[in-house]
């Protein structure tokens, strides 16, 4: 028999489940009824819930987004120059897909699918990488500390090296990589990235 | 509203780049000396309470209107 849970967290055991099955097979390899089946209890629970599937996604998108990292540690915890935070920056965040890649796969299904909530993905948890880079690209270039690279650019370039990172250690568990560890690769590419825009540490 | 010696304007900023810009204001401060800062972040009412806690400077002010934060922070001397 299913035990009788009060509604949030009923509510919540149901975003659990549906976040798990979104995120393996997206959008529409999803069924209301497979994920009443998985929680153990009829579609019409969830339509208590929900009015449909798709407000059912989007509160899962919504539960993602609102997941964000804490970037506190990372700007307080050593040296403050851009280097040495963006690289504690890509540690916070790494760490946190690597203990729940569900939110990339998510990600990755909502942007083929045009959800409307994806924008609210990238605006909660990549918009610190972007506004951190594109802001600072254009103080260091000033100062001489980085080259003139187009900040938009330097931030897809840093989101796309970490993305792809991200996506082979983390969710197709690449072979090439199964022995590095996730943190010896993020600062690889963090170094890589350091480099093309032409860093200069401070001493 | 109280009075305050500085202004930092994070709108439309999310973290670490308030906090940073905190930090670098409020070395630039005397102690007792206060920064009044603007920010629209979700997280930043957590975020400067961290920062206040960690860094032993005083949380004076937490506002919110329409999606908008204020926060003023008194330099403390341990800070």
């Amino acid at each position: 028999m299913t035990k009788r849970l009060k509604p949030a967290e009923r509510r919540a055991s149901i975003i659990a489940v549906a976040k798990v099955l979104f995120a393996d097979s997206g959008y529409h390899g999803v069924s209301v009824d497979e994920i009443a089946k998985r929680l153990g209890v009829s579609p019409a629970v969830l339509y208590q819930h929900f009015d449909s599937k798709e407000q059912l996604y989007i509160a899962v998108l919504d539960e993602i987004a609102g997941q964000r990292e804490s970037y506190i540690e990372a700007a307080l915890s050593g040296p403050d120059d851009f280097g040495s935070v963006l690289l504690r920056m890509a540690h916070v965040y790494s760490d946190s897909i690597e203990r729940d890649p569900d939110y990339l796969k998510m990600e990755m299904h909502s942007v083929l699918e045009g959800a409307k909530s994806t924008q609210l993905l990238f605006e909660s948890r990549w918009k610190s990488f972007s506004d951190y880079i594109e802001v600072s690209m254009v103080e260091l270039a000033s100062e001489g500390i980085v080259n003139q690279t187009n900040p938009y650019s330097a931030s897809l370039m840093f989101q796309g090296l970490m993305r792809e990172l991200l996506y082979a250690k983390c969710i197709y568990f690449s072979e090439k990589y199964k022995d590095i560890p996730l943190k010896t690769l993020v600062n690889q590419q963090v170094h890589l990235f350091l480099n093309a825009v032409e860093y200069k540490h401070p001493d | 509203m109280r009075n305050f010696d500085i202004e930092l304007d994070a709108r439309g900023l999310n973290c670490p780049l308030p906090i940073l810009r905190a930090k670098k204001s409020i070395n630039d401060l005397t102690d007792g000396q206060i920064i009044k800062i603007l920010a629209t972040d979700p997280a930043a009412i957590n975020d400067f309470t961290s920062f206040c806690k960690q860094t032993g400077n005083e949380l004076l002010e937490s506002q919110e209107q329409n999606g908008e934060f204020m926060f003023t922070i008194k330099k403390s001397a341990r800070a």
